[in-house]
C-alpha cells in the first residue's frame, strides 16, 4: 500500500488524463445531486460524495448506441456496412464498490459466456478504473447484504481509501503499479493495513438495523426465489405496484438487457441502435404476430427477481446479481426495489403483516 | 458447442436472394448465397439453427434454417408477420440481406442414429423440421423407421408440398396428412394432428419424435405421444422467441433460466417442462 | 459527454432529469432525485425522451408550397409571403392554434401576435375544453384556476379522491405520489367505470355507470348534508352562498341517485365518512383529453368546498394537466376566453390594461376556439398553427378549403402537409423557455444542443414576422420576453430567469407577498370568499329512451384515456415506447373493442372473436377483447384504433372523445 496526498490526488488525475478521458462524481449544486459524469473540469470530482444516483454502466454500455452504420441502395444492390468503433480510453475515478462488482459482472455476462459481445468489448479495451471504499454507507445501501462492498476486493487498478488525511493506495494491477512508480508514491507502513482494516469495519458496523437484518434474509430470498417457493398473491401484489417504466432495470449496474432497432437516417443511411431495455415491458417478449408468452404484469417482475437473486443467475456472474446498491428503491415509482421485495417475501414467510 | 459452426457474430454478412418462391399464403422461401465466397463456403450449419436475418432500412429477425446440413440449398421461409418480414416479402431476386450465424444448438443427427424418428408437424411448423427430415433422408441407412405426420387448417395450408413428393420418392419414408376441415377432393384424414397422431400405430421403444406447432397442437400431440409411451426426454422440439442479438446477451428470448438462442432453440420435452414457464 | 439538468416535456408532471449529450446529441437519459415532485423517478415515456430527440424528421428550413409539394424557401421569402397574404385578411377571418408544448414566452408572444397584429380573438389550443372548463369552474368557486393543493405534501394526506381517467397511464409520477401514500395508510378512493391500476389499489372503488359520475358526486353531497356532517363555520365564514347550494341539494333523492349511478348509499356513505374525518383530504382529476364535463368538475369543486376543504393548507382541489404546458399555456392567456393571467374578455377594465400594456388598440369582439372556429364560421380564411397532434385532422376537409396556413414546427406531421408555409422550429432542449406544470410550478428548460442549422426558435420568427408586419417588438432573448410576462401577469411577478436557474422550479402566484412562490391556496390569502359552483343537469333524462335500450343494450364508451398517447406524433418517434404503447395493438391487429368477463360468458364470446359492434348509423368489427376491468353492459374502444376503423368512429367521434362520460348506444352480433 502506498500514501496519496489529497493534493496529489489532482497530479493523478492530470497524469492519468494524459492518456484518458476522465470520469468521476461530481456534485450538482442545484439539484444536490451527485452525478458519475465525464469530467472536463477535474476540480469537480468529489470522492467525499455520496454514491451517485447513476451507475457507471452508461460508459460500457450507453444508454443508446449506434452499433452499426449502413447505407442500401435498392437500384444498384450495394451495400456497405461500417462498425463504429469506439475506442476512446477512459479513466473511471472514485468507482464505489457496488459499482465496481456491478461492472464486473457486466465483464462475464458479456464477456465470458458463449460468445464475446464486440461491442461492450470495444468499451472495455482500455479502461483505467480506480475504486473508492465508502467511509459510511447512504441511506438503501446494502452491500454488506450481496458481498459487495464497502471496500473493493478486486477488478480495480488502484483503489483508494480515505483516512482523514490522505488515501491509502493499494494497487491492482500492473498499470496500476506503474502509475504508483510514476507519481513517486510513497509506500506506507504494515501499520496501514490495520488502519485500512478498522475503516472498513467501522463502516459495516454503521450499516443500520435493516440493512444488517436483511443480510440474512436476502439468502433466504434468494433461496425461495431458486425453489419456486413463494406464492403468487407475492408476486401479484408486486404487479400491481408495477408502473412499467423499466427505471429498475435502467438504473441497475447489473442490468443488461437491451433492444436493438434500425433508424433510417435523412442521409439514405441506416444506424442500428442498441438501447437499454427492461423485462419488466410487456413488449419486451412480444413476437410479431400474435403471441406474448409473458403477458401478466406480475410474470414479469417475477423474471427481473428471478434473475437478479437466483442460484441458476448467479453462475452467470459467479455471485448474485444484486450489488446492494440501492437505487432500484429510489427509482421505483411503486416502492417495489429489491429490498421492498426482500421484505414482502419475509412477511409471507414470518406471516407479519403489512405494518 | 462447436464455435468452428459459427462465422458471423456481430456484422452482417451480405447475401443474395438468386430466387424466391411462394409456398402457401403470406409465406415465400427465399434462396440465398453469400456474397463473399470464403463466408459461402464457411457457411455450415446443423438441423434446428437459426440466423438472424436482416431486411436493409427495415430490421432485423430470427428465422429457423429449413435447409439440410449437406447438399441443399440455403434459403429461408418466411410468414409475413410484422414490419420487417413484410420488408423482405416486398424483396425481388437480385436484392441483398444480411445474415448473422447460424445461432442455436440443432437437433441431435449423431446421438439418434440407429432409432427410429417420429416428426409431427402443425402448419408451418414444417419449417424448422423440413432441415433435419431432408438430412436424416440423406442418411437414410442410419435409422430406423422414419414417419412424417403432417396437419394444417387446409390443404392449401400444407408447407413444401414439392419437397413432400421427393421425399415420398424415398424408400422407407411414411407420411400421414390430415387437415381440420373436409374439402373437396381431399382424400387423405380429416381432424387435428393430435387425433391422426392417436390412430396411428407409432413405434415406441428406441424412438424419438420431433414436434413443431402451434402452442395448443404442440401440447396435444405431447399428451398422445407421452400417452402411447414415448418418454419426455426423446421427444423434442424447437421453441420461438421474439430474438435481438441471437448470441445470448439481449436476453428478449429468456425462458426460465435458458435462452432460446444459446441454451436453444432445441429442448427436449422434458427441459421444457421444467424451465418454469408457459411455452 | 456531461449529464445536463433539464425538464421532462412529455406529461404535464415536469419531472426532473438529467440529459447526456454527447458532440450536439442527446444519448440518454436519467432522472433528478433532487427534484421536489419527481424524486427521482421517470415514467416509461421520460425514460426515452432522448429517442424522440434523436429524429431525423425535423423540419429544418422555411417550405412553401409549390403545386403538390412543398420547396425550401428563405426566411425571407417565408415572411414576405404571409405578410403578402395577411394583409388582405380581417382579424375575423384568422384564427390561431398554440401548442401546449411550446414554452411560456412562445405561447405568450404567440397571443400577443393574435391579438395586437393580427387583431384576432380567434385563438385556443386543442379542442380538448377541459382545461378551459375547469379553469373557469376554479374561477368562479375560489378565484383560482389552478391545483389549489400541492403535492410536497400529498404522503401526509389522510384521504385522497381520484375522479375519472387513468392518471398511472397519464400522469405516472403524480400518480405514484399518490399510490405512495395509499401505501402509507392514506385512505384512496378512486370514482371511475373501469377498473383502472388506481382503482385496484383502492381501498374504495365506485364504479358507476357511463354517464353518472356528476349524479354521484351530487349525491354524496346531498349524503354529506343528510349525514350532517358539514362544518357551518366554516361555509358561514368563507363562501358566499352556501344556504342557496344546501337548498337545490334538498331537492336530490339518494334513492333516485342509487338507481342511476348503481352505486349504494352505503358505499356512498363510506366515503363521505372518510373524507369529513379527513384532516387533510385531495381530489384528483384529469384535465385536457381525459376531461371530466364541466358539470362533473363543479360538482367536485362543490363536494369538497361542502367538506371544508378548499383554502386549507393539506388540502386541495387537483386538477392535472395531460400535457408539458397546457397550465403555462393558458396562464398566457392562449384562450378566447381568457387574457393573460386569466382576466375575463367580459372584463373591459382587464381590455384596458392590456391596451395600455401592450401599447395598442384590442378587438373586443368574442374569439372562438379552433375547433369551433373550423366547424362553425363560414368566415375563416386562414389558420397560424404550432407544432400541432393530429387532433384536429377531422377538419381535414374544411382545412383544405383555407387560403392560408401557416405551420410553426419542429416536426413533421400530417397537420404540416395542409399548410401553405411552414416555418421551422426549435425543439426544446434547443432553446431556453419555461413550462409550468400541473403543480404550477414554472420550470426553466436551458438550451442544451444547437438546433440544426438555420433553425430559429419560434419566438424570433414570431419577432421577425411581427416586424414584417410593422412591429418592432425589439426582443433580444428569450428572457426578455419573460420580463415582459412578469410585468403582465401577477401570478408570475417574481420570475426571473436568474432565478430560476438555482431553483428548480418555483409555484405560482410567485410575487412579493410570495419570493418563493406558493404551496397553496389558503382561505386567509384568497382576498374573496368562496363559492359554490353553479351546476344544472338534475332533470336530464336518466337513461337512454326504452326503445333505444331494447335494439341498442349496450353502452360504447370511446376512450382515449388508457391510450391516449397511441396516436400522439411525439410518440411515434420513439421505439420502446411506441413498443410498450403498441402492445396491445400488436396483440389485436384488426383492433378490439372490450367486453365484460361476465357479458362475454353470457354471449358465448371467446377471447379475440370477431364481432360486429352495430350503432344506429354505422358499424364495426373488431376483436373481443374479454377484461374483467369495465362493467356489463359496457363496451370500450380505444380511440387509437381510429387509424384503422374511421368510417364507424369518425361520424361518432367527435361527441365522444371529448370525454369519456359520453356513451354511444349500441349492439353486439357474432360474426359468423
Amino acid at each position: 500500500m502506498y500514501w496519496l496526498t489529497k493534493e496529489q490526488l489532482l497530479l493523478l488525475v492530470k497524469k492519468l488524463a494524459e492518456e484518458y478521458k476522465i470520469f468521476g462524481p461530481r456534485h450538482d449544486r442545484v439539484s444536490g445531486e451527485v452525478i458519475f459524469d465525464h469530467l472536463s473540469d477535474w476540480s469537480e470530482l468529489d470522492l467525499q460524495a455520496a454514491i451517485p444516483y447513476n451507475p457507471p454502466k452508461f460508459i460500457l454500455f450507453p444508454h443508446y448506441e449506434e452499433i452499426l452504420k449502413y447505407r442500401y441502395q435498392p437500384e444498384t444492390k450495394e451495400v456497405r456496412i461500417e462498425q463504429i468503433n469506439l475506442l476512446e480510453p477512459k479513466a473511471l475515478i472514485g468507482l464505489r464498490s457496488c459499482d465496481l462488482t456491478g461492472l464486473l459482472c457486466l465483464d462475464r455476462f458479456f464477456l465470458d459466456q458463449e460468445y464475446v459481445d464486440e461491442f461492450y468489448l470495444a468499451h472495455r479495451k482500455k479502461l483505467f478504473i480506480i475504486s473508492n471504499t465508502c467511509l459510511r454507507p447512504f441511506p438503501q445501501c446494502f452491500c454488506v447484504c450481496t458481498d459487495s462492498g464497502p471496500a473493493a476486493k478486486d477488478g480495480f487498478d488502484l483503489d483508494l481509501t480515505f483516512t482523514g488525511r490522505g488515501y491509502l493506495v493499494e494497487a491492482g494491477s500492473k498499470k496500476g503499479l506503474a502509475l504508483i512508480a510514476d507519481l513517486h508514491l510513497p509506500e506506507a507502513g504494515p501499520e496501514a493495513l490495520t488502519l485500512k482494516k478498522k475503516i472498513v469495519d467501522d463502516s459495516v458496523s454503521s450499516f443500520d438495523r435493516f440493512a444488517l437484518e436483511n443480510k440474512a434474509w436476502i439468502s433466504r430470498a434468494t433461496n425461495r426465489l431458486t425453489t419456486g417457493f413463494i406464492k403468487p398473491e407475492v408476486w401479484e401484489y408486486i404487479g400491481n405496484q408495477c408502473f412499467e417504466c423499466g427505471a429498475c432495470s435502467f438504473v441497475c449496474p447489473t442490468c443488461s438487457c437491451f433492444n436493438i432497432e434500425d433508424a433510417n437516417l435523412a442521409s439514405g443511411e441506416t444506424n442500428r441502435l442498441r438501447t437499454w431495455d427492461s423485462c419488466s415491458f410487456e413488449g419486451y417478449t412480444k413476437m410479431a404476430g400474435d403471441n406474448n408468452p409473458r403477458k401478466p404484469v406480475e410474470d414479469r417482475r417475477n423474471k427481473r427477481f428471478f434473475c437478479k437473486l437466483s442460484y441458476s443467475q448467479s453462475k452467470k456472474y459467479l455471485r448474485p446479481g444484486c450489488v446492494g446498491c440501492g437505487r432500484c428503491a429510489r427509482v421505483c415509482p411503486g416502492d417495489i426495489g429489491l429490498p421492498n421485495v426482500v421484505t414482502y417475501i419475509r412477511r409471507e414467510i414470518t406471516g407479519e403483516s403489512g405494518e | 458447442m462447436n464455435k468452428s459452426l459459427v462465422p458471423i457474430v456481430s456484422i452482417p454478412e451480405i447475401a443474395t436472394i438468386v430466387d424466391i418462391r411462394d409456398e402457401i399464403e403470406e409465406v415465400k422461401s427465399f434462396y440465398f448465397t453469400l456474397d463473399r465466397p470464403e463466408i459461402e463456403e464457411a457457411f455450415k450449419i446443423r438441423s434446428g439453427q437459426f440466423i438472424m436475418c436482416t431486411v436493409f432500412k427495415a430490421g432485423e429477425f430470427a428465422v429457423s434454417l429449413p435447409f439440410s446440413p449437406e447438399n441443399d440449398r440455403k434459403h429461408i421461409s418466411v410468414r409475413r408477420v410484422g414490419k420487417v418480414t413484410a420488408a423482405l416479402h416486398r424483396l425481388e431476386p437480385g436484392d441483398k440481406i444480411g445474415v448473422r450465424g447460424p445461432f442455436g444448438n440443432g437437433f441431435p443427427f449423431e446421438e439418434i442414429k440407429g432409432s427410429n424418428i417420429i416428426y409431427v408437424a402443425g402448419g408451418i411448423g414444417l419449417i424448422p423440421l423440413r432441415s433435419s427430415i431432408v438430412h436424416v433422408l440423406q442418411h437414410r441407412q442410419d435409422f430406423g423407421r422414419v414417419i412424417l405426420v403432417y396437419g394444417a387448417k387446409s390443404s392449401k395450408e400444407l408447407m413444401y408440398k414439392e419437397s413432400i413428393k421427393e421425399w415420398q420418392a424415398t424408400e422407407n419414408f411414411e407420411t400421414h396428412f390430415t387437415i381440420d376441415r373436409p374439402e373437396p377432393g381431399w382424400s387423405g384424414e380429416v381432424g387435428f394432428v393430435n387425433h391422426l397422431t392417436a390412430k396411428l400405430d407409432l413405434p415406441v421403444s428406441n424412438t424419438v419424435a420431433f414436434v413443431c406447432g402451434p402452442p395448443v397442437m404442440f401440447n396435444a400431440v405431447i399428451k398422445e405421444l407421452k400417452l402411447k409411451g414415448i418418454k419426455e426426454q426423446n421427444i423434442y422440439s424447437t421453441l420461438e422467441r421474439h430474438m435481438k442479438c441471437g448470441i445470448g446477451k439481449c436476453q428478449h428470448c429468456a425462458i426460465g433460466r435458458t435462452l432460446v438462442c444459446v441454451d436453444g432453440p432445441v429442448y427436449t420435452y422434458k427441459q421444457i417442462r421444467t424451465l418454469g414457464e408457459q411455452i | 459527454m456531461p449529464y445536463y439538468r433539464g425538464i421532462c416535456n412529455f406529461c404535464g408532471t415536469g419531472c426532473g432529469h438529467l440529459l447526456r449529450v454527447e458532440g450536439n446529441r442527446v444519448r440518454g437519459v436519467y432522472p433528478v432525485s433532487g427534484h421536489p415532485l419527481s424524486r427521482g423517478r421517470l415514467c416509461v415515456r421520460g425514460w426515452h425522451i432522448h429517442e424522440l430527440l434523436q429524429t431525423e424528421d425535423r423540419i429544418t428550413q422555411p417550405l412553401i408550397k409549390d403545386g403538390g409539394s412543398f420547396k425550401p424557401v428563405s426566411y425571407e421569402e417565408a415572411l414576405d409571403y404571409v405578410v403578402e397574404k395577411v394583409k388582405k385578411l380581417s382579424g375575423r377571418q384568422l384564427a390561431v392554434l398554440g401548442s401546449p408544448r411550446a414554452s411560456n414566452e412562445e405561447n405568450y408572444l404567440l397571443g400577443k401576435f393574435a391579438r395586437t397584429i393580427l387583431k384576432t380573438n380567434n385563438l385556443s389550443l386543442s379542442s380538448d375544453a377541459g382545461q378551459e372548463e375547469s379553469a373557469r369552474v376554479l374561477l368562479e368557486g375560489c378565484g383560482w384556476p389552478a391545483m389549489t393543493g400541492t403535492l410536497a405534501e400529498l404522503r401526509q394526506a389522510d384521504f385522497i379522491l381520484v375522479v375519472g381517467g387513468d392518471l398511472t397511464k397519464q400522469n405516472p409520477i403524480i400518480a405514484s405520489e399518490i399510490h405512495h401514500a395509499h401505501r402509507g395508510g392514506t385512505f384512496l378512493a378512486t370514482i371511475s367505470p373501469r377498473k383502472t391500476q388506481m382503482a385496484r389499489l383502492s381501498q374504495l372503488h365506485l364504479r358507476p355507470r357511463p354517464g353518472t359520475i356528476f349524479y354521484l358526486l351530487q349525491g354524496l353531497a346531498r349524503v354529506l348534508v343528510e349525514e350532517k356532517a358539514i362544518d357551518d363555520d366554516y361555509l358561514s365564514r368563507f363562501t358566499v352562498n352556501s344556504q342557496a347550494f344546501l337548498d337545490e341539494l334538498k331537492q336530490i333523492e339518494i334513492e333516485k341517485i342509487v338507481e342511476l349511478t348503481g352505486i349504494s348509499r352505503e358505499e356512498m356513505t363510506e366515503l363521505t365518512e372518510k373524507l369529513i374525518e379527513s384532516n387533510s383530504a385531495y381530489a384528483f382529476y384529469p384535465t385536457g383529453v381525459q376531461s371530466l364535463d364541466r358539470r362533473t368538475m363543479a360538482a367536485l369543486f362543490n363536494l369538497f368546498l361542502l367538506a371544508g376543504k378548499i383554502g386549507r393548507r393539506g388540502s386541495g382541489i387537483n386538477p392535472v394537466t395531460g400535457i408539458s404546458n397546457l397550465l403555462g399555456s393558458y396562464d398566457m392567456g392562449l384562450s378566447p376566453v381568457f387574457l393573460p393571467g386569466y382576466a375575463s374578455v367580459e372584463d373591459e377594465l382587464a381590455w384596458e390594461r392590456l391596451e395600455n400594456f401592450w401599447q395598442t388598440r384590442l378587438e373586443r369582439w368574442p374569439g372562438k376556439n379552433v375547433d369551433t372556429c373550423l366547424s362553425e364560421e363560414k368566415d375563416i380564411k386562414a389558420l397560424f398553427v404550432v407544432d400541432h397532434d393530429e387532433e384536429i385532422i377531422r377538419h381535414v376537409n374544411r382545412i383544405r378549403q383555407l387560403d392560408l396556413i401557416v405551420y410553426f414546427g419542429a416536426y413533421e406531421n400530417p397537420f404540416a402537409s395542409l399548410a401553405h408555409v411552414i416555418f421551422p422550429r426549435t425543439s426544446y432542449i434547443e432553446e431556453d423557455g419555461t413550462y409550468t406544470n400541473s403543480e404550477r410550478r414554472v420550470q426553466l428548460v436551458q438550451k442544451r444542443i444547437e438546433p440544426p442549422a438555420g433553425v430559429r426558435p419560434l419566438w424570433k420568427t414570431l419577432t421577425n414576422l411581427a416586424l414584417a408586419l410593422g412591429h418592432d417588438w425589439n426582443y433580444h432573448s428569450v428572457e426578455s420576453i419573460m420580463g415582459e410576462i412578469s410585468q403582465l401577469i401577477p401570478y408570475y411577478q417574481g420570475l426571473s430567469y436568474e432565478k430560476l436557474k438555482t431553483r428548480l422550479g418555483l409555484k405560482w402566484p410567485a410575487d412579493d407577498l410570495h419570493p418563493e412562490g406558493t404551496d397553496c391556496l389558503l382561505v386567509e390569502e384568497a382576498g374573496r370568499r368562496f363559492q359554490f359552483v353553479q351546476v344544472n343537469g338534475q332533470e336530464e333524462k336518466l337513461t337512454g329512451e326504452p326503445e333505444i335500450q331494447k335494439e341498442f343494450p349496450f353502452k360504447l364508451v370511446v376512450g382515449r384515456s388508457n391510450y391516449f398517447w397511441h396516436q400522439n406524433s411525439v410518440m411515434k418517434r420513439t421505439f420502446i415506447p411506441k413498443r410498450e404503447y403498441n402492445a396491445l395493438l400488436l396483440l389485436y391487429p384488426r383492433g378490439f373493442v372490450e367486453i365484460s368477463t361476465e357479458d362475454a360468458s353470457r354471449l358465448g364470446l371467446r377471447e379475440k372473436q370477431m364481432v360486429r359492434v352495430v350503432a344506429e348509423s354505422a358499424e364495426v368489427r373488431l376483436a373481443a377483447r374479454i377484461s374483467g376491468d369495465i362493467l356489463p353492459g359496457m363496451l370500450y374502444i380505444p380511440y387509437f384504433i381510429d387509424e384503422m376503423i374511421p368510417e364507424f368512429l369518425h361520424r361518432q367521434v367527435a361527441d365522444l372523445e371529448k370525454n369519456e362520460e359520453f356513451f354511444l348506444p349500441v349492439r353486439l352480433e357474432k360474426v359468423v
